[in-house]
């Protein structure tokens, strides 16, 4: 017979990004799998907003993220150029904001 | 396992140019790709035009794939026949439409079809930077993955237990699915689109490198009752007409369980909102609002009894709603 054993669950703390984290270009580089010379071109195009006065400086929060994982998408995926991307964030961004109104006025 | 037909899939003729497969694919690509398309089934669709794609767009696995000929039918049953590739030879393993952190998952996620002719596509370990591993130390690779989670949690935080499904790869180069289950804790006040960042939770460090990060992307299971914008919330509470006309009192449930008594007052007008601030989603700077949202349920007129009520109403009114319309 096998012997009950008591397993002990360790809830795993998970800090979230939009709030908590501020992350460097490296840290967005590696986690939005995108080489950090296009960051820097989404940040000259205004894809990406960090605060600070140089990429080494430079700290990306709020929706950075989910920014760079999508105009990363739209890079691999559509072939987009950075000024395609930038258009295509602006777009998306309007899109999201039409249906949350949308939603609202249901 | 199902035939899959990759002109088909792509909308093109058996003969179509490589320029023709190449332009049908980019026009199908935009309309389903799932940062852009919000519909249910485009992220399905998706992934079925990337993977005709890969094996159009590649000369070798073309001439293989047409060796099956135009009698097979999309969604037939289907059995390669054995050695069917003989004398084939393919450049590259790996699969075009990879696509980091849709479907719960991973990368990789061909259909079964796909894996049977061409094998399974490389778990990309050094993504889309490309990095060299020999000799070096390197960071394990950051995961992405999506999770639902109930809009309660939002309200109260949880713990769950989620399972992830990865492909990983042996040392001979074999890439399986393994199921992977984790104990997360769900802080309070989180909204969909959000990214919970898991450190060391990603894949396995390179060389004396430290483990990955994983981030899981939350989304809510669709709610019967609630409608959910950003922080706020919106539910619509029913009223008969002679509540919303003498007002009332009516139990309003919340999302986080409990339920609010909400006055009603005379005169209630359909579609205007009312809001119970700080009722939303608990949110570590402002919480967000709980927006009521009235709407008003005539009762069907079918005994006498219930007809003659709507003629007294009749009577009892000079109303006609259509004045505006000058008719």
């Amino acid at each position: 017979m096998m012997a009950m054993t008591n397993i002990k669950t360790t809830w795993i703390e998970a800090s979230v990004v939009e709030n908590e984290v501020h992350m460097s270009i490296v840290e967005l580089s590696h986690a939005s799998r995108t080489p950090q010379e296009l960051i820097m071109s989404w940040v000259s195009e205004g894809v990406l907003s960090p605060v600070g006065s140089s990429p080494q400086d430079w700290r990306f929060s709020g929706d950075s993220l989910k920014r760079a994982k999508t105009a990363a998408h739209l890079t691999h995926d559509l072939e987009l150029n950075v000024s395609g991307v930038a258009l295509a964030l602006d777009l998306l961004d309007e899109i999201a904001q039409l249906r949350a109104r949308l939603q609202r006025e249901l | 396992m199902k035939f899959r037909d990759y002109y088909e899939a792509l909308g093109v003729a058996r003969g179509a140019s490589e320029t023709e497969i190449k332009a049908a694919y980019r026009k199908l690509a935009r309309k389903y790709h799932p940062d852009v398309n919000k519909e249910a089934g485009a992220e399905e669709q998706f992934k079925e035009i990337g993977e005709a794609y890969a094996v159009l767009k590649d000369t070798e696995k073309r001439a293989a794939y047409d060796r099956f000929g135009a009698n097979w039918k999309n969604g037939q049953d289907f059995t390669p026949p054995p050695n069917w590739n003989e004398g084939f030879e393919y450049a590259d393993n790996s699969f075009g439409g990879g696509h980091p952190g849709y479907g719960g998952g991973f990368e990789g996620d061909q259909s079964e079809f796909f894996e049977s002719l061409f094998g399974r596509g490389k778990h990309r370990q050094g993504g889309r930077g490309g990095q060299s591993r020999q000799g070096m130390n390197f960071k394990g690779q950051d995961h992405h993955a999506k999770i639902l989670i109930d809009l309660a949690d939002a309200y109260n935080g949880a713990k769950r237990t989620i399972s992830l499904h990865m492909p990983t790869q042996d040392a001979t180069g074999h890439v399986s699915t393994q199921e992977r289950k984790l104990d997360v804790s769900i802080p309070k006040g989180i909204k969909a689109g959000q990214n919970l960042r898991l450190s060391g939770q990603g894949g396995p460090g390179i060389g004396e490198g430290p483990a990955g990060d994983l981030y899981l992307e939350i989304d809510f299971h669709p709610n019967p009752i609630y409608r959910i914008d950003g922080k706020d919330i919106f539910i619509d509470i029913p009223l008969a007409p002679w509540e919303a006309a003498l007002g009332t009192t009516v139990n309003v449930p919340t999302p986080a369980g409990s339920t609010l008594e909400l006055k009603i007052p005379a005169g209630t007008i359909a579609g205007r909102k009312m809001r119970l601030k700080g009722k939303g989603i608990p949110t570590s700077a402002e919480a967000g609002d709980l927006y009521v949202v009235p709407t008003i349920v005539l009762p069907p007129a079918n005994t006498d009894t219930q007809k003659e009520a709507y003629q007294n109403f009749e009577k009892a009114f000079d109303f006609n709603p259509r004045t505006h319309l000058k008719g």
